[in-house]
């Protein structure tokens, strides 16, 4: 069962931010000014299995269990989307932005990488709202393969002013593609990490952040995700890796955490996942590759 | 070499053949200094011409007209993909309407997501048959994108690979086998494609990849190494090219 917002009835552990269905979809205020737009995808039974054998106690049997897509509206004096969801879900997309966008305009459509999950949409989004800006990562070398070669590049030490909100575009640390980058929000001090820190949710937990689910997001549930989705953790030195995530945690110290592929994480609770992550990666360079999504 | 290999032909026909029904059909495209291969293969199987990925829009029509050639005006009955990236699968709603909802085999990851809703999808370990010929689905040591997958064609002996084993090119080398480029530039094209192309390999421990890819080409030992982003490798040239890789992974490893 598909059905958005079939799962959202729970009542959260603590006072929900104000959630709205669209006309086909799922958003929510994540955030002061940050809008979260969420594509569920279907149950993943291979992990909830997975999930099961682990013996994790976070998951309870029978409900439907989600590896999730997630983009973020952000809107200050101007506008900018963060991804564009998948193929799959330009029906959520689009009804989701108008919604919240009303009469005005989308000043910015800003991809975190080319891979079809995140831009999946962004040509409907573009012809939707022809006088906004494309914005790509000025990281890699091929951007006219994937017909970004016109977008304007940002990397670090780039900023966009949105009137409100600032954004600036830090290297993407733990990436796939080449042509990549990720994203923070300076006045709420949010962190968007794209692949990095995703991990499965399930029936009840849509739309909830990290502190309004009753279940804990602990080293195993990282793993389901992380073992399938950072499938080359099992080829690094993790020593390499940890460095890397102890550096981000100083780095962006107190800030929330919005991943593509998982539930937002408040600053204040942040600071414990870098480290679960770093025995994530540990694990994963011993055990190996725990499947495919 | 087997009769019938890029040496003999790579200047006179559209597609060159590699021999057991597999032909590199290659394309490239410019990079600052270097050109990128993203190309594809043509495989010859009982029920029809399978296409390995579809390569970029850049050279649809290029690939379209040569397709068209190589196949007698038949077209493709099914393609193969390593992976969704868009120079991989980009081509494939124009080649439907050119040749027919003929079958699409995605990699392993969940073809709604990645925009193909019509795909079948594999399972890294199992053996498919695809118009006849039999492909081992391999989990792939050198990718960018977790759902990629790699394929060993049984009858050919040709391993399909991306984004790994690919060798930036200069121009002009376009249409020749990795073991014909020139040696002078040769490696450093195999270390800054995996340098720009593989961002993780930072991270890496050099010995643990080239393990498991040793362990690969023991299991699938291949008589040809087809890339999607580099020449093709013939058996002889295996060896030169994992000591080339090697060497690659040590030093995008120790600059980082």
């Amino acid at each position: 069962m598909n059905e958005p917002g079939s799962d959202t009835e729970t009542t959260p552990a603590a006072a929900p931010m104000p959630a709205a269905r669209t006309g086909a979809g799922w958003r929510r205020d994540v955030w002061p000014g940050i809008h979260w737009i969420q594509e569920l995808g279907g149950h993943r039974a291979g992990i909830a299995r997975a999930v099961l054998e682990s013996g994790a106690d976070w998951y309870r049997p029978g409900n439907e269990l989600y590896v999730p897509q997630n983009a973020y509206l952000l809107t200050g004096e101007r506008t900018l989307l963060w991804d564009t969801l998948s193929p799959a879900s330009g029906h959520i997309l689009l009804p989701a932005l108008e919604e919240l966008l009303g009469e005005r305009p989308l000043d910015y459509l800003a991809l975190s990488h080319p891979d079809v999950p995140h831009a999946g949409n962004t040509m409907q989004v573009l012809r939707r709202y022809p006088q906004c800006q494309l914005v790509a990562p000025a990281a890699g070398e091929t951007h006219a393969l994937y017909h970004l070669d016109d977008a304007m590049k940002v990397g670090p030490g780039d900023e966009i002013d949105l009137g409100g909100l600032r954004v600036r575009f830090p290297e993407a640390t733990f990436l796939d593609a080449a042509i990549h980058t990720w994203m923070s929000e300076e006045a709420t001090r949010t962190l968007f990490t794209v692949d990095w820190m995703g991990f499965p949710h399930q029936s009840g937990e849509s739309l909830r952040r990290t502190d309004e689910i009753d279940t804990v997001v602990d080293v195993g549930r990282l793993e389901e995700f992380h073992s399938r989705v950072m499938f080359w953790f099992q080829y690094v030195h993790p020593h390499k890796v940890t460095a890397a995530t102890d550096a981000l945690a100083v780095q962006f110290a107190g800030y929330g955490l919005a991943p593509a592929h998982g539930l937002p994480i408040p600053g204040e609770d942040a600071a414990p996942y870098y480290e679960r992550m770093n025995e994530v990666v540990r694990r994963v360079a011993a055990g190996g590759r725990g499947g495919v999504l | 070499m087997r009769a019938g290999a890029p040496r003999d032909r790579a200047r006179t026909v559209s597609v060159i053949d590699l021999g057991g029904g597999v032909s590199w059909v290659h394309e490239c495209f410019p990079e600052t200094d270097a050109h990128i291969h993203v190309s594809v293969y043509l495989v010859e199987a009982p029920e029809g011409a399978i296409l390995m990925d579809s390569g970029s829009f850049h050279h649809r029509q290029r690939l379209a007209d040569r397709i068209r050639d190589a196949t007698a005006g038949r077209g493709i009955g099914a393609i193969v993909l390593s992976h969704s990236d868009y120079p991989h699968s980009g081509n494939i709603p124009a080649f439907r309407r050119d040749w027919g909802d003929f079958e699409i085999i995605a990699s392993c990851g969940d073809p709604d997501l990645q925009g193909l809703p019509y795909a079948r999808r594999t399972k890294i370990g199992d053996v498919t048959e695809v118009l006849g010929r039999r492909f081992v689905v391999l989990d792939p040591p050198l990718a960018d994108r977790n759902h990629t997958t790699w394929v060993y064609d049984e009858a050919s002996r040709t391993l399909f690979v991306a984004d790994g084993f690919g060798t930036l090119h200069a121009p002009g080398a376009c249409d020749i086998d990795w073991g014909r480029i020139p040696e002078d530039g040769r490696a450093e094209g195999v270390h800054e494609f995996h340098a720009q192309t593989l961002p993780w390999l930072r991270y890496a421990d050099p010995d643990r990849v080239m393990g498991a890819l040793h362990a690969m080409l023991e299991k699938h030992p291949p008589a040809w190494i087809a890339p999607i982003h580099g020449p093709p490798i013939a058996e002889a040239d295996v060896p030169r090219y994992m000591a080339d890789l090697s060497d690659a992974l040590t030093r995008i490893a120790e600059r980082n």
